[in-house]
């Protein structure tokens, strides 16, 4: 039994994400130094606003000014801060009632400890230096002890130089372990040779092996080795240049059906020019030192195969 | 207990573009919404459920469009469940609000799809590399052109016959005010000219990256009687799915596709297809698949579906109009595209398509796919109750 492999598998977008026209009003608002809310057709304040009404669905768009001071609602420590979250000392999340407000905005609270924060505590916005049109530009709360801020009051939402839209990055980190079907064909691989495994209900040869056959929904065991000669059945001349993939264009992009395996896997073809590549032509792997997978498949100088004996391979 | 005819009612849909830059997420979906309670002149109380699908989280970066969308979608206080099935998403979201009323679980069911791909990249979602295997290296295209060449190897058929398709639905668009692409000087030889990009699929016959949503209204008898426009009635409707890849599947002509379509025709009591058929809106997103679709859904004999397209029998004026809104080809929000065919369907039979109505179109199927050929969803609607 080959070790289990592992990797990382970071997945990483920078989503973009037109805001509308609240959204936008809201983050602009907050470069300025303003917060703004909404009001409701049942006359609440929403902190942050929102487009349309939770109660009735309709579209609201009265917006108002509420005050950069409020009351925490609730809240929990953080002692071990991660990165890229809002401060790096410990801190407390708080929900905060602004002033004027009618429900709670999520944000951090920088304070010494969880001894100097409480529900009913007094805060006040600490605004970033650098503003851009975010959440962020709000960098945290801090304990506050002056006067509260009066009554909401309508605001048109107008700024110049509107932020319309914002990029909205996310990050998931995985660990990636191939699990026991897979590791043993990988372990075949580094010595060049393609191993698959039989299903033993319909006798049919899976490469890469999974581990179990999808038809008939059983467990694979038995090995079988495959190739390494194949036969195109298969493919397309690729003519632009996919991002990230450093091959000269134009290439062949094929199917490849290895002798014994029950199915078609794909790779390239190379040494032969690429408008002569055909349905059947006769292919073996040409490997690469430091690459696990052949790098492409090269014409093995037999006949073409006979479009019958791979034609259910398609 | 028979079961509760399904109705639609409402219908509407975004103009499609390439970006919406003017609106949220949550202002894309509702201005579909609005426009299908508009179309069915109901309101946000008269709905009783929300059924919402979108394409693959990793598209566009929303992984629970039921939590973030339900205030635009009226749906506080209300059910909303989300449907996910890869680019088939909007036919299957169809189907499963369909189920609710013809169970009468809910009496009238407010169904959406939408898709903002200009907020993401559909490549990127499609191409996330995996440790340990064996990168693909090909692009979109590059997974649909090998299975075109197949056909054309199986069939014989012409290598002209995708242009033909693409230089039909995107002069169908053009009667078409929703959808994306409007070539108004598009011919024929431009089509031919057009760069290959994977060969056997030139530019022109692959589709566009859009930004849309698609609603539709759903209920029951009672509904379809206050309806103020003629109700489309869903005859029947199915969906299939098999594994992305297995030995043995014919990547040309996959069995769970012909299996779906037998299972609607069979509710619809429809036993040739090719004859009482008005109108097919296919889910075509490289133009090849009109022919291989035709093949698969039953309206031609094996080798026989470019035959059809050739000889114009899926022109506007056609025997068998297919895509006469332009189809996937010419407007592709991914997550909303297998909705709109459902959707186009729809009106066909109401007799609302506009510029781009079939003539007497009674009967209409509507078919979406997704995930490499995986997921199958369809329905037939007719302009009549069903009788059964």
């Amino acid at each position: 039994m080959p070790p289990v492999l592992r990797a990382p598998l970071v997945v990483e977008f920078p989503f973009t994400r037109s805001l509308g026209p609240v959204q936008s009003a809201f983050l602009t608002g907050l470069r300025e130094r303003t917060v703004l809310g909404v009001r409701t057709v049942d006359g609440r304040v929403l902190v942050p606003p929102v487009e349309y009404d939770p109660v009735t669905a309709d579209e609201i768009r009265d917006l108002v000014e509420v005050g950069a001071t409020g009351t925490v609602t609730t809240w929990a420590w953080n002692e071990h801060p991660r990165p890229r979250q809002p401060l790096a000392t410990p801190f407390a999340w708080v929900l905060v009632r602004l002033d004027g407000a009618d429900t709670s905005l999520l944000h951090v609270l920088d304070a010494p400890g969880p001894d100097a924060v409480r529900t009913g505590m007094r805060v006040r916005v600490r605004w970033a230096r650098e503003r851009t049109g975010a959440i962020t530009d709000i960098a945290c709360f801090e304990p506050y002890a002056g006067e509260p801020a009066g009554p909401p009051h309508p605001h048109s939402g107008s700024f110049p130089e509107p932020v319309t839209g914002i990029v909205a990055p996310a990050r998931l980190d995985y660990t990636c372990t191939p699990g026991r079907a897979q590791s043993r064909h990988l372990a075949a691989l580094d010595g060049r040779r393609t191993v698959g495994e039989r299903c033993p209900s319909c006798r049919k040869v899976y490469v890469p092996p999974r581990g179990a056959c999808p038809t008939c929904g059983v467990a694979t065991d038995e090995q079988v080795e495959v190739g390494p000669r194949g036969t195109v059945t298969t493919f397309c001349i690729v003519n632009i240049k996919a991002k990230g993939l450093d091959i000269e264009v134009p290439y062949v992009y094929a199917h490849i059906a290895l002798d014994g395996a029950g199915l078609a896997l794909h790779g390239r073809i190379g040494g032969i020019p690429y408008d002569e590549v055909r349905m059947g032509l006769r292919v073996e792997p040409v490997w690469r030192e430091g690459s696990r997978h052949p790098d492409h498949y090269r014409p093995s100088g037999e006949p073409d195969a006979d479009y019958d004996t791979y034609k259910e391979l398609l | 207990m028979p079961a509760e005819p399904v109705a639609v009612v409402g219908i509407g849909q975004t103009k499609h573009v390439a970006a919406r830059r003017d609106v949220s997420i949550a202002g894309l979906v509702r201005e579909a919404a609005r426009r299908a309670l508009d179309d069915a002149e109901l309101s946000w109380a008269d709905i009783d459920a929300v059924v919402i699908g979108k394409a693959p989280d990793f598209f566009e970066g929303v992984m629970m469009p039921e939590l973030y969308l339900a205030d635009a979608l009226g749906a506080v206080g209300k059910p909303m469940l989300r449907v996910h099935t890869a680019g088939s998403v909007g036919g299957s979201t169809a189907l499963v609000a369909a189920n609710l009323v013809a169970a009468r679980v809910h009496a009238t069911v407010l169904t959406l799809a939408f898709e903002k791909q200009s907020e993401s990249n559909a490549m990127w979602g499609l191409s996330l590399p995996v440790p340990f295997q064996q990168p693909l290296l090909a692009g979109a295209g590059g997974f649909f052109a090998p299975h075109v060449r197949a056909y054309m190897r199986r069939t014989g058929a012409p290598a002209t016959v995708g242009s033909l398709v693409a230089y039909k639905d995107r002069r169908n668009a053009l009667k078409n005010p929703y959808a994306h692409l409007h070539e108004h000087d598009i011919t024929l030889a431009k089509v031919q000219a057009s760069p290959m990009l994977w060969d056997p699929i030139r530019y022109s016959e692959t589709c566009p990256s859009s930004d849309g949503a698609c609603a539709m209204v759903l209920t029951g008898r009672a509904g379809a009687a206050r309806s103020p426009r003629p109700p489309a009635w869903v005859h029947g409707g199915a969906m299939r799915s098999e594994p992305t890849m297995f030995a043995g599947k014919d990547f040309v002509s996959p069995q769970a596709g012909k299996d779906c379509a037998a299972d609607v025709y069979r509710q619809a009591g429809v036993s040739d297809p090719r004859r009482e058929i008005d109108a097919v809106e296919m889910y075509v997103p490289f133009s090849w698949y009109e022919p291989m679709w035709l093949e698969n859904l039953g309206f031609a004999a094996d080798g026989e579906g470019w035959k059809l397209t050739e000889s114009g029998v899926t022109e506007l004026d056609g025997d068998l109009p297919v895509n006469p809104s332009g189809g996937v080809l010419s407007t592709n929000p991914i997550g909303a595209s297998g909705m709109i065919r459902f959707a186009e369907a729809a009106l066909q039979v109401r007799g609302q398509a506009g510029e781009h109505q079939v003539d007497g179109a009674r009967k209409a199927l509507g078919h979406a796919y997704g995930g490499g050929a995986q997921f199958f969803a369809m329905w037939l609607v007719g302009a009549e109750p069903p009788t059964t």
